[in-house]
């Protein structure tokens, strides 16, 4: 029997305006959804008339955000929090980022209330390469932003006898390698063909990864060249920062630093985490820029040091800088996810022998996942 | 128990290119096909580059045959990794489909060539998603192999390499693109990450890479004067006018004497082309599987067509095929990204039944086939 999916909006911050596209519910409407529930009000925050979704399948109407959530299916980008979980009927497969790898607790919550779950950010193919990411998004709006604050800070920005800007980034990953090519480009290609038809020097970007950013000396001397500190590292150890307070007063006075890996300050644990950078806020989608008076300093536990501060950019989730591009490309990596989803009950999902969509959702799926790591 | 045989029959020919090509498709990917229900002849002497017996493949299933290499051209589907020598695709029956790397967009006397056969093509490189990424493509190891072998010349130029000291190796990216971005990665890793290890615990200093993008890899001061502080310099750009070097031969004379050059790029010297076709980096020899270090005394720089100067120069690392210098990671790899492309084309069961609004890998596959890009023309 069609199953009915519920797309309720995202209530986290003011600045949250990402829904799906109504490309999505005419998806859902042809792969062989039931109802199709859509909350009211979804699409406004980038501009779209629900209308839109109502046009896209006859089968789709408005409802609440409890009736949104009352559905066979829910679907929502980031995971809705404990105390709504709590509010799904037993039998609801909710379909989000869980981030199970490091939120046990959400694992657990869910075989305690018999709710079946969909990982978005564990769907994966068979060499383990995540299916719905959007790392490019990650690299590339942190870095536009940071040269919005350099270009607002740096009077002689545009001005062809100028150097070349120097970026510094920390981790050559699958975020780190969108920053650097994101950086060569200011972050935006519309400014770099601006700036290369006016003869302005270009960006050159200087990676230093493991081997090289716990000396300090060689960093002391690296950050004290540096325009732009970008932190795209994955630590092993988030209890140690890998550029402390104290050596962040080697930056130059204007020189900007850009958190992408986004680790959140945790003083509940001993020892606490930190972030890599240390003494830089916590940034999220209603403020991202931190200039060095700004109150959120003040608000940092009282273990973080901030003597030392430069203009810092942090946001938990930078590809809702740019929400319908950002929805766009998780529209189009979900479907194939929903179709599994809406053509074989989830029992059937067969993780060795199903197609290569049913293989990568099943990997996904809350109860496997659990089953496969208490075996 | 046997599956029945479907419709379609697959054939794999081996590449004969040169005697350094040892990759062909693994085991692993022929069983799933056969699993699929479709009948597999494969060339004699599969996989024995990589160190497999024809055993390894005939035993998976009585679906897979050893054949010659002109029964396996005589297949519905032809599944070869390289595009065969164009005088081959006579031996390919009409209405069956050459599943290659076939580059249609630089290749328009090849399109021309397949469509007047009346083969059904699909192009590997084309394969693509809704956002045109590529789905077949290993550009990982392009970078990964390309580096790790100019490593090793680094190993050989400059013995200081191995010495604790207080400067870091510097290398120097130019191009942050698909491929730079995984040399980006390599780089800081020695090309290996055994050997950064190793290097690690000998306590040798790390790597520091400066990745150059087009904004800056023009500016011939700027590049100079950065030459003159890297110990490697990987080329991973794509030029709009390949024509002209990105580096002409008197720059390399910045590079340090120990430095080495890698080639990502690998584009060929055809000056008989027009436009005429140049290496991005002027006056270094182009490698294959064959060869692909030169020292700065190798012969290869004397076989150079005439006129392109290369009084400047330092060891070079050039492969024209950087994924088939590991040939079994590479195959796994390429296995795994054909695998569901293929399966979705067995169910389909031929051209005919995949669809430009079908699923996922059904677009994708129709995005790659000779009738778009004929069509699309």
């Amino acid at each position: 029997m069609a199953l009915s999916v519920g797309l309720p909006r995202m209530h986290k911050e003011a600045g949250e305006r990402r829904d799906f596209l109504p490309r999505l519910v005419s998806y859902l409407d042809r792969a062989g959804a039931g109802d199709i529930v859509v909350e009211d009000g979804y699409g406004s925050g980038i501009g779209i008339d629900t209308a839109a979704y109502l046009g896209a399948s006859p089968r789709a109407r408005v409802g609440t955000y409890e009736e949104c959530l009352g559905q066979e299916v829910v679907v929502v980008l980031r995971y809705p929090g404990r105390d709504v979980v709590r509010s799904l009927r037993p039998g609801t497969i909710l379909v989000s980022m869980l981030h199970m790898p490091t939120r046990p607790e959400r694992v657990e919550l869910f075989a305690e209330l018999e709710i079946r779950g969909v990982s978005l950010d564990g769907v994966t193919d068979d060499r383990g390469n995540r299916l719905v990411q959007n790392v490019e998004a990650v690299g590339w709006n942190g870095v536009r932003e940071a040269f919005r604050e350099i270009q607002r800070i740096h009077p002689r920005f545009a001005h062809p006898s100028r150097r070349p800007l120097r970026v510094t980034c920390l981790g050559a990953g699958a975020v780190g390698a969108h920053a650097i090519r994101a950086a060569t480009r200011y972050g935006d290609p519309r400014l770099r063909e601006e700036m290369a038809a006016a003869r302005v020097p270009g960006v050159e970007v200087t990676v230093a990864d493991f081997d090289l950013t716990w000396q300090e000396n060689y960093m002391l001397t690296r950050l004290e060249q540096t325009d732009l500190l970008i932190d795209a590292t994955q630590r092993e150890d988030p209890t140690r920062a890998i550029v402390p307070n104290d050596w962040v007063a080697a930056l130059p006075q204007d020189a900007v630093i850009l958190d992408l890996s986004v680790d959140p300050y945790d003083f509940s644990i001993d020892p606490p985490k930190i972030k890599g950078i240390e003494g830089i806020p916590d940034g999220d989608l209603d403020q991202f820029v931190f200039r060095p008076g700004d109150p959120a300093y003040d608000r940092l536990p009282s273990g973080v040091r901030t003597k030392h501060r430069r203009v810092a950019l942090a946001c938990y989730s930078w590809p809702g800088l740019q929400p319908r591009e950002c929805m766009e490309v998780y529209g189009g990596q979900i479907e194939p996810v929903m179709r599994v989803i809406l053509e074989r009950p989830i029992d059937e999902w067969d993780p060795e022998l199903g197609s290569y969509y049913e293989r990568a959702v099943a990997r996904a799926e809350v109860c496997r996942w659990r089953s496969a790591r208490t075996a | 128990m046997a599956k029945r045989p479907h419709g379609l029959s697959f054939g794999l020919p081996r590449m004969h290119r040169e005697a350094g090509e040892r990759r062909d498709f693994l085991p692993a990917l022929v069983g799933k096909l056969a699993d699929w229900g479709v009948e597999v002849f494969v060339e004699g002497g599969i996989g024995s580059g990589m160190g497999f017996r024809d055993q390894d493949y005939t035993d998976l299933s009585p679906l897979v045959h050893l054949a010659s290499n002109e029964e396996a051209f005589r297949a519905d589907v032809v599944l070869t990794l390289r595009c065969p020598d164009e005088s081959e695709f006579l031996k390919l029956r009409p209405g069956s489909i050459l599943f290659a790397m076939l580059h249609f967009p630089t290749r328009p006397k090849r399109v021309q060539l397949l469509s007047e056969l009346g083969v059904e093509a699909i192009s590997m490189d084309s394969v693509t998603d809704d956002s045109g990424r590529r789905l077949v493509v290993d550009s990982r190891d392009v970078a990964w192999n390309g580096v790790e072998a100019a490593f090793d010349a680094l190993e050989e130029t400059w013995p200081d390499l191995r010495t604790p000291s207080d400067r870091a190796v510097r290398v120097m990216v130019a191009g942050p693109g698909e491929i730079g971005k995984h040399a980006v990665e390599a780089a800081t890793k020695y090309g290996n990450i055994e050997r950064a290890v190793r290097y690690a615990r000998e306590g040798l200093r790390g790597v520091e890479v400066l990745v150059v993008g087009r904004n800056l890899t023009g500016d011939e001061d700027h590049m100079r004067r950065s030459f003159r502080a890297t110990d490697l310099f990987v080329d991973a750009t794509q030029r709009d006018d390949p024509s002209k070097p990105l580096v002409p031969n008197a720059w390399i004379a910045d590079l340090p004497p120990h430095a080495v050059i890698c080639d990502l790029v690998v584009d060929p010297y055809l000056l008989d082309e027009d436009p005429p076709t140049v290496s991005s980096i002027e006056g270094i020899p182009q490698g294959n599987l064959d060869q692909w270090i030169f020292m700065a005394d190798d012969p290869a720089w004397d076989r150079l067509p005439a006129g392109v100067p290369n009084e400047h120069r330092r060891a070079v690392a050039s492969c024209y095929s950087w994924p088939g210098v590991h040939p079994l990671p590479c195959m796994e790899l390429y296995g795994t990204q054909l695998a569901p492309l293929l399966e979705v084309l067995i169910r389909a069961g031929g051209m005919d039944g995949v669809h430009a609004e079908g699923s996922y890998h059904e677009r994708a596959l129709h995005r790659a086939s000779l009738r778009a890009w004929v069509g699309a023309g």
